[in-house]
């Protein structure tokens, strides 16, 4: 028996796909490294541990440097820190990131219904007529175009149209995001059974009431989860989009850079990752338990 | 209304898929109130006869009236309104899993109601409509359960509330397609006999396919054949021979690994398929 275990295991079928992929990625690398200049540097070893001790000297609050390390002098830094700017952009940071998925949201799942191949078809089963190349493909071009178009040049071209404020920030998440939901919710759409949805046809009801009917019900969950789960890149993204100049906590993470204020840069930094987890947790606890009501 | 209610009228209709047919020049009429099974083996073309009774597939050739007239000259509009009064019940389950029981019952009626009249009725049913539910669904026994979310109950009682909402339409015709092919034998029968028995009461057109001829031969007084999309008898149920059972169960010649329970004409009473 183990020969011809043996003797089956040579004659299994074999592909070279996977080896010769993981070749050609060794070579890509190694061809990086050594052509893209990443070895070389004109700071010698020595420098660069000079710069890296003053850099984490200056992390330090300005206020503090000279006094022993004490847990309530820095609590109490904190504290003048938040008061200032911290609470202020974190808000701005959460209410640009609900106002723009918000918007993302309703605008991609409008977009969606267009776009799915089985409702610009009237439930047909023949996903290939006309009508259906006739809606469904303007929508897919608007949600493409919607969506690779980066968050970042949306903003910066809302910017120069709106002028600073935060709705160029919500607006260009917005965009951007509606691109993506719409196409992952289209997505969706199509691919439910479509048993229910072609004998809701078959009794008379129109395409809207079989969207109402059918197919919300059905995607729902698949629709929220998306929802949530882009809300919290949108969290991460208004961070970002704040060093164009938009008063989130990217730009004071901007500005302080830029003052080489290193000690109120790191403190931003670490708030708008604690804003960004506090995020992630919120959207993962709600999508977790609507995975277990639907 | 007119005088005729619920008379459904084939003529010489072939549907073809890609060049193939799978249906030729069949014709056949159904009166008003009258019951018909149509038997045929796994493939013959049953589900694609039932829908173009309800212009699910439009025929390649030939045409299909309700009460005189035909789909292809109903404008889209007529159209609804015609399909809303033609039950379907199909083979897998057609219902919205995650709704209530009532929700899908009550969405059988869409077709006869607006957008905002319909969501209205599913997220906001009035009394009146909660009442006439209840009382569909006690008509096929499971009225407890009208609340219930339609993917907790068991196939048999998914298959009644599918009963349910094509009786909800308020149809004057009733298709349907193997509804008992995802119930075990002693709920099968109760179920087509419970069919038979509310479409009797109400004065409806059935025409039911199924794979089961016992249960076929037991309620049905007209047994319709069909073999690879052919018309092959059409007649009062005692008038058909076992010899034209026999040929309509016969595998076409060189196909001959099906098993014994397909090709033997002594085992017929069982399953078919
Ligand atoms: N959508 C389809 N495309 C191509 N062929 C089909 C399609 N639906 C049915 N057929 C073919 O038509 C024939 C009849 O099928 P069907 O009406 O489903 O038979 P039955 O319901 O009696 O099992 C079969 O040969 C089947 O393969
Ligand atoms: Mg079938």
């Amino acid at each position: 028996m183990k020969d011809h275990l043996i003797q089956l295991y040579r004659a299994r079928p074999k592909t070279n796909f996977v080896r010769l992929s993981l070749l050609v990625m060794a070579l890509l690398i190694s061809y990086t490294w050594i052509g893209g200049g990443f070895l070389s540097s004109n700071n010698s070893i020595i420098q660069r541990t000079e710069n890296l001790e003053r850099f984490v000297g200056e992390l330090k609050p300005y206020e503090l440097r000279g006094e022993s390390f004490n847990i309530y002098s820095y609590l109490s830094w904190a504290k003048t820190m938040m008061a200032e700017k911290g609470w202020q952009a974190a808000e701005t940071t959460l209410a640009i990131s609900v106002a723009a998925i918000v918007l993302g949201g309703i605008l991609g799942n409008l977009l969606a219904i267009p776009a799915s191949r089985n409702f610009a078809s009237n439930f047909n089963r023949d996903h290939l007529n006309l009508s259906a190349l006739l809606l469904a493909g303007p929508a897919r071009l608007l949600l493409i175009f919607l969506r690779t178009i980066p968050e970042y040049v949306w903003a910066f071209l809302l910017l120069s149209l709106i002028g600073p404020n935060a709705w160029p920030l919500v607006l260009a998440l917005a965009l951007h995001n509606a691109g993506i939901i719409g196409k992952l919710s289209a997505e969706v759409i199509e691919n439910l059974p479509d048993q229910p949805q072609v004998s809701l046809h078959s009794t008379g009801a129109s395409r809207l009431q079989i969207m109402l009917t059918a197919v919300l019900p059905a995607a729902l969950a698949r629709l929220l989860l998306f929802f949530f789960y882009r809300w919290e890149t949108c969290v991460r993204e208004a961070t970002i989009l704040g060093m164009l100049g938009i008063v989130s906590l990217g730009f004071w993470i901007q500005d302080a850079r830029a003052r080489n204020f290193y000690d109120e840069m790191i403190f931003f930094i670490l708030l708008g990752a604690l804003i960004v987890v506090i995020g992630d947790v919120i959207s993962t606890l709600v999508r977790t338990h609507i995975r277990r009501i639907f | 209304m007119n005088a005729a209610r619920g008379s459904l009228c084939l003529k010489n209709v072939t549907v073809a898929y890609q060049g193939i047919e799978a249906l030729a020049e069949v014709s056949l009429t159904l009166k008003p109130g009258e019951a018909a099974a149509l038997i045929g083996l796994s493939g013959s073309g049953k589900t694609t006869l039932l829908n173009t009774c309800n212009a699910l597939i439009q025929p390649t050739n030939g045409a299909v009236s309700i009460d005189g007239k035909k789909f292809s000259e109903m404008s889209s509009q007529e159209l609804r309104y015609a399909r809303s009064r033609i039950g379907f019940i199909h083979q897998s389950l057609s219902l919205v899993p995650n709704l209530r029981v009532i929700q899908n019952v009550v969405s059988g009626r869409l077709g006869q109601r607006s957008f905002l009249g319909g969501a209205r009725d599913l997220l906001f049913p009035s009394t009146n409509v909660v009442e006439k539910v209840y009382e569909v669904l006690d008509s096929v026994g499971i009225a407890e359960k009208i609340y219930e979310r339609t993917d907790r109950l068991s196939g048999g009682q998914q298959q009644r509330v599918a009963i349910a909402r094509a009786l909800f339409q308020d149809p004057l015709i009733l298709l349907a397609d193997e509804p008992i092919s995802s119930v075990d034998p002693v709920r099968a029968k109760a179920t087509i006999s419970l069919i038979r028995e509310i479409c009797k009461k109400k004065g409806l057109t059935l025409c039911v396919s199924l794979h089961n001829l016992d249960l076929a031969k037991t309620f049905f007084p007209r047994l319709i054949g069909l073999q690879d999309g052919r018309l092959i008898f059409d007649k009062a149920t005692e008038t058909v021979g076992a010899n034209e059972i026999n040929k309509l169960f016969n595998l076409p010649d060189g196909c001959i690994d099906f098993g014994p329970l397909t090709s033997k004409p002594s085992m017929l009473g069982k399953s078919l398929e």
